[in-house]
């Protein structure tokens, strides 16, 4: 029965990817493109050296941290939209502690500042967390107003206090992430990420606290008749969630930019929450999906090099897939046509019997 | 002799295979108040939800002074003279009584509301039939009783003839249901109708021209007001056939496990509160508590389950003042709660069967290792499969979502749940809703089984025949308070009845 | 610091903040009805790309920048049906479709401008919409330019707001409209349409989204560049719930972020070295206090972000 359940549920993001390359194909056809030329120069840009193979994995690293946080917390029936801002804060905690005077070096300085990161994360998700049990503040605008917030503050550090050199950014952190091979960006962020996909699945399917978290996410109510301390576990997803992307803030700082600047982690907290929603909420759904999306950043610029075609396009098949994803869980989810889906998952399986 | 003016003429209302009204006939006269009176389920708000235009009969006509009509929509009544005040209150809170009496109507072509035009209307209707209120308040910031009176208010602006009142005074204290009287008659007098809905006895004999009693869907008999009085009603409304058991009734001689002493919780409420009481469940016994819902069961239940905290008195469980009321720590003292929504209380609607069975006991040895970091999915499964054949929870796997089952093997789920953590007590509300003969067998069954083991039973049921089958003593709750606690064994029956409509003589 | 303390400088900072604060205005307002209806919008950012690429567009190729406001308005109405259907039919959730909505429709804008431009760095000029000077008005001292030397959408957007305050308190749809956001199953059995009062609103918030956006290149500047939204759309957000719901309401708290705006822009000019981004906190920072300020009981239409099903007979 599960089985039938979940075989739906992973249709629905493949069919919105198809669905979304098909009416870009058609974009790209009314614009006087070629489709096919254009999908193989992406193709080609995303996996055609081995540079190109280790660059979708530089841009998914990212990418797998803001839709874990998001996906972790909408399990748990919590709108995290603070993803970006909390992404943000964790990589200007490390950029605190591995840009200024002290004495930490190579990895033990790695591990403080991913630490740091990681809390400042998880302390930043916290707020709108604590508002909403105290005060029932909606989180959403909450979480969204402080990721102006700290963007800015970003903004002012690598402004002023922080500022190294003419141009406003900081010092480049005095520890990297090592790279995996000679060649492509490619660095240990990445298995980082995918570990923790893994755990987290692990965590959110076969733990007792991710069994709860997910009832929470559920059926509040129920959740509460039966003892199950719902107020402590809403904040603690708000609390995991922002942790998780201030990791990836941190990851990012360490494996690939090495600075902060502006622009530093532009549009991946709401990719990230795009990914999630697509991926239905799954851990390791999100990890494919950030994958996807990640080739098709990648693949895009040799794509416009190749053809003339705006990466554009990339972004319109990009929104197009979490369009067609959300309105196809939302039909998926009315009445009538859940009779149509049981009807069919119960004829199934009495012919299985 | 008053004409009739409504006439609703073997009226059948069916969901499904389940007959919600079977053959009911009932006629209104101008100017008279005619009660409706019934138990809970007995078919009265579908009724009326017809005759206002939220429902299509099955069959049946209806005619309006002689003339037939379908009644296809709201508006329709609405344009028939039929207004209704609903229990649960139509209104706006933030909007002011004027703005709640004059939303949706078009009594003149302008766009602008002309305030001071439509207030005098207004103000002249609510003089008219004695209804006081303070037009420009918004309706939070005025008592429930003016709230009732806004809604009736609402209804006669629209012109109603028939006015259908539900259960009107279970939200008024004693004063404002003398006003609600003195506004009946005033609407009397100017030739109104008024169906009035009600269980209280005292009332409906206080008020009513005549009385239609329904009963499992079919209207029992209309009676005039001088044909009756509290006992006929009371048997009418009950059925008078002596209830055979089965079981045998055990009165528990052995300790209390739990003692509410002088309980208050919101007080005020004669509905949703619990006022003073005092009760004690003793081990290996079956408390029933009967009443007519909406008398603080749901109050009672939550305090028995620590969902909620009483305002003034104490709790005693096993002779241990309870300090801290969170459903959590009740559970651990080994408190078992069949809830009165299974699917908002009780399941977890997108979780599988399996899930929800284990729902209390995911970091218990049996079902995890290191509590709660390894959840043992096979221990999982086959717990689900055992439950399943136990308890014959009828679904295809244990693996489908639990929203997907019909609602008597949903109840079957969290049954076998309770029980299987062998609780010390089990809160059972209205644990048969929804079940066929079969089902409720099992689950009787069980709660005795339950009995015998030394657990003490609290079962909280409208359905007064579950009730006195069961039960080896029996509590009445009406408004709130105790009014009564009687044996189980070999129960008078009319007087335990009467006190579910709080006449107690 | 004498610099600020002269009038020229004074009247400049006005001027602009009246102008900074006219997109605001419009799309709060838009994001006001689609709330008081219910309807909880977060695509405004989406909205306004799309209309700001579709004025400027029309704009550009008919010349006339106030068709292109109204063409601005018909692409938001568009982009806002999606959202529509969406919500009202299908019963999505109103947040995450708004995610959808501003994911979509600004990638959209960005591909037909390139895919009409071409990809260049320079930007495409259209006509500058000219500002419209009320005769004798604008000749008072100091608040005659201030107040009377604007475009005509500066002037619509500023009376917009006493039209809705005209609309939500005086009028008889207004108060149906309302009660649709309030609790739409009462105004269902008084014989009010909710389904339609819901799509209605959908249709303004979508006009009013995608003029404001449109003003941005017509009037505003008169080219069209991704990221001139820059994130406007969200602060109309916030200032819906800083204006509690209500016309008056918005207004100021439009001018208040359109105020800070301006400021920091000009403190920046004056003193290059001082960070500005602590300044441009102000709008987020005071959004956060007034809704912990004012908690959760004036948080807006009671039914606010919850899908409404007609009930079955």
């Amino acid at each position: 029965m599960n089985f039938k359940n979940n075989l739906i549920k992973a249709l629905i993001p493949i069919i919105s990817i198809l669905l979304a390359l098909l009416t870009g194909a058609l974009l790209i056809t009314i614009i006087g493109g070629n489709p096919v030329e254009a999908y193989e120069y992406l193709l080609r840009g995303a996996f055609g050296s081995k540079n190109n193979i280790g660059e979708t994995f530089v841009k998914a690293t990212p990418l797998i941290f803001t839709s874990l946080a998001a996906a972790f917390a909408y399990k748990c029936g919590v709108f995290n939209l603070g993803g970006q801002g909390q992404f943000v804060m964790g990589a200007v905690a490390s950029a605190l502690i591995a840009t200024t005077n002290n004495s930490l070096e190579g990895l033990p300085l790695i591990i403080v500042s991913l630490t740091a990161g990681t809390i400042a994360g998880g302390l930043w998700g916290m707020i709108p967390g604590i508002l909403k049990i105290t005060r029932g503040l909606n989180e959403l605008i909450v979480s969204i107003m402080l990721n102006y917030v700290a963007i800015l503050f970003m903004g002012y550090l690598y402004t002023a206090p922080l500022r190294n050199g003419s141009v406003p950014q900081t010092a480049a952190v005095r520890a990297n992430l090592s790279r995996l091979m000679d060649g492509p960006r490619t660095h240990t962020g990445i298995i980082i990420a995918v570990v923790l996909a893994f755990g987290i699945h692990y965590f959110m399917f076969h733990t007792a606290a991710g069994f709860k978290l997910r009832a929470v996410g559920m059926n509040q109510i129920a959740s509460f008749y039966n003892g199950f301390p719902v107020k402590r576990l809403m904040l603690i997803s708000f609390i995991v969630s922002g942790a998780i992307a201030g990791l990836g803030g941190s990851i990012e700082l360490h494996g690939t930019q090495n600075r902060l600047m502006s622009g530093f982690g532009d549009g991946y907290g709401f990719d990230g929450v795009a990914i999630a929603l697509i991926a239905q909420l799954n851990p390791i759904g999100s990890l494919i999906v950030a994958y996807l999306f990640a080739v098709l950043r990648t693949g895009a610029t040799t794509m416009q090099v190749g053809t003339g075609l705006p990466t554009a396009v990339i972004d319109i098949i990009q929104a197009l897939i979490i369009v067609f994803a959300v309105a196809g869980s939302a039909l998926t989810n009315m009445p009538k046509i859940k009779q149509v889906i049981l009807k069919f998952s119960l004829a199934s399986k009495k012919e299985e019997d | 002799m008053s004409q009739d003016i409504l006439k609703m003429e073997n009226i059948t209302k069916m969901f499904g295979d389940f007959y919600a009204n079977k053959n009911i006939n009932l006629t209104i006269r101008e100017g008279e108040v005619h009660t409706l009176l019934g138990e809970n389920g007995a078919g009265k708000s579908t009724l009326m939800n017809i005759l206002v235009g939220l429902y299509h009969q099955t069959s049946g006509e209806i005619y309006l002074r002689g003339e037939h009509v379908q009644i296809s929509s709201p508006r329709k009544a609405v344009k028939y003279g039929i207004g209704m005040v609903h229990q649960h209150f139509m209104l706006v809170e933030d909007m002011t009584v004027f703005e709640n009496i004059i939303l949706g109507t078009k009594h003149d072509k302008s766009i602008f509301i002309n305030r001071d035009k439509l207030k005098k209307e207004i103000l002249g209707l609510a003089d008219r039939y004695g209804l006081k209120i303070e037009i420009d308040k918004t309706i939070t910031e005025i008592p429930v009783g003016a709230q009732q009176r806004v809604e009736i208010l609402k209804a006669l602006y629209r012109g109603a003839e028939i006015l259908i009142l539900d259960e009107p005074t279970a939200v008024l204290t004693d004063v404002e249901v003398v006003g609600l009287f003195e506004i009946i008659r005033k609407l009397q007098s100017e030739k109104k109708s008024v169906v009035f809905i009600s269980h209280k006895m005292r009332e409906v004999l206080e008020i009513s021209d005549r009385i239609t009693i329904l009963r499992s869907g079919e209207s029992v008999k209309t009676l005039d007001k001088s044909e009756v009085d509290a006992h006929i009603l009371a048997s009418l409304m009950i059925g008078s056939e002596l209830v055979t058991s089965d079981y045998e009734k055990v009165e528990s001689q052995q300790d209390d496990l739990v003692n509410i002493t002088n309980v208050s919780y919101n007080e005020q409420s004669k509905h949703n509160g619990l006022n003073q009481i005092s009760l004690n469940l003793k081990k290996g016994e079956i408390l029933g508590i009967a009443g007519v819902d909406g008398n603080g069961q749901s109050q009672l239940a939550q305090l028995f389950t620590g969902v909620i905290a009483p305002d003034k008195g104490d709790v005693y469980c096993q002779a241990i003042k309870v300090e801290k009321f969170k459903p959590q720590l009740f559970i651990e003292k080994g408190i078992a709660h069949i809830p009165e929504d299974r699917n908002k209380m009780g399941l977890i609607g997108n979780m599988s069967v399996k899930e929800n069975l284990i729902l209390k006991a995911t970091e218990t040895d049996h079902m995890s290792s290191a509590k709660g970091l390894f959840l043992n999915r096979k221990a999982i499964k086959e717990h689900a499969k055992e439950m399943q054949e136990r308890f014959d929870i009828r679904c295809s796997s244990v693996e489908q979502e639990s929203r997907n089952l019909s609602g008597g093997n949903q109840q079957k789920i969290v049954l076998a749940r309770e029980l299987n953590m062998n609780p010390n007590v089990l809160v059972a509300v209205h644990p048969t809703r929804g079940l066929d003969i079969g089902a409720t067998r099992f689950v009787h069954d069980k709660m005795i089984e339950a009995r015998d083991s030394g657990c003490g039973v609290v079962l909280i049921s409208a359905d007064i025949d579950e009730v006195l089958k069961l039960s080896s003593r029996i509590a009445v709750m009406f408004e709130g308070k105790i009014v009564g606690v009687y044996s189980g064994i070999n129960p008078n029956i009319q007087e335990i009845s009467m006190a579910m409509t709080g006449k107690v003589d | 610091m004498e610099n600020i303390m002269n009038l020229p400088f004074l009247q400049e900072l006005l001027l602009s903040t009246m102008r900074m604060a006219t997109p605001l205005l419009i799309v709060a307002l838009a994001e006001l009805y689609s709330e008081k209806a219910g309807l909880v919008n977060i695509g405004l950012d989406g909205m306004m790309a799309f209309g700001a690429l579709v004025g400027f567009l029309t704009s550009y190729i008919t010349g006339n920048p106030y068709l292109g406001i109204l063409a601005g308005g018909l692409g938001g109405i568009m982009v806002n049906m999606i959202y529509a259907v969406a919500t009202i039919q299908l019963g999505a959730q109103q947040i995450v479709f708004g995610m959808a909505i501003n994911l979509f429709a600004p990638a959209l804008a960005s591909f037909i401008y390139k895919a009409y431009f071409g990809i260049s760095s320079t930007l495409a000029q259209a006509t500058l919409m000219e500002p419209m000077a009320i005769p004798l008005l604008s000749e008072i001292p100091f608040i005659g330019k201030i107040l009377f030397h604007h475009t005509i959408i500066v002037y619509i957007a500023y009376l917009l707001v006493p039209i809705s305050y005209i609309f939500f308190e005086k009028t008889k749809a207004g108060l149906n409209f309302k009660a649709v956001g309030e609790f739409p199953k009462a105004a269902e059995s008084l014989g009010i349409n909710v389904y339609r009062q819901k799509y209605l609103a959908c249709i303004i918030c979508g006009l009013l989204a995608g003029i404001g956006g449109a003003y941005l290149t017509t009037a505003y500047v008169s080219t069209y560049s991704d990221g001139i939204v820059s994130g406007r759309g969200f602060i109309a957000l916030s200032a819906v719930v800083f204006g509690r719901w209500m016309p008056t309401g918005v207004l100021f708290a439009a001018l208040l972020f359109g105020f800070a705006d301006s400021i920091q822009l000009r403190l920046q000019i004056i003193n290059p070295e001082t960070p500005y981004q602590l300044l441009a906190m102000i709008p987020y920072l005071s959004t956060l206090f007034a809704l912990a300020f004012f908690g959760i009981k004036k948080s807006g239409p009671k039914a606010n972000g919850q899908p409404y099903f007609k009930e079955e007979r």
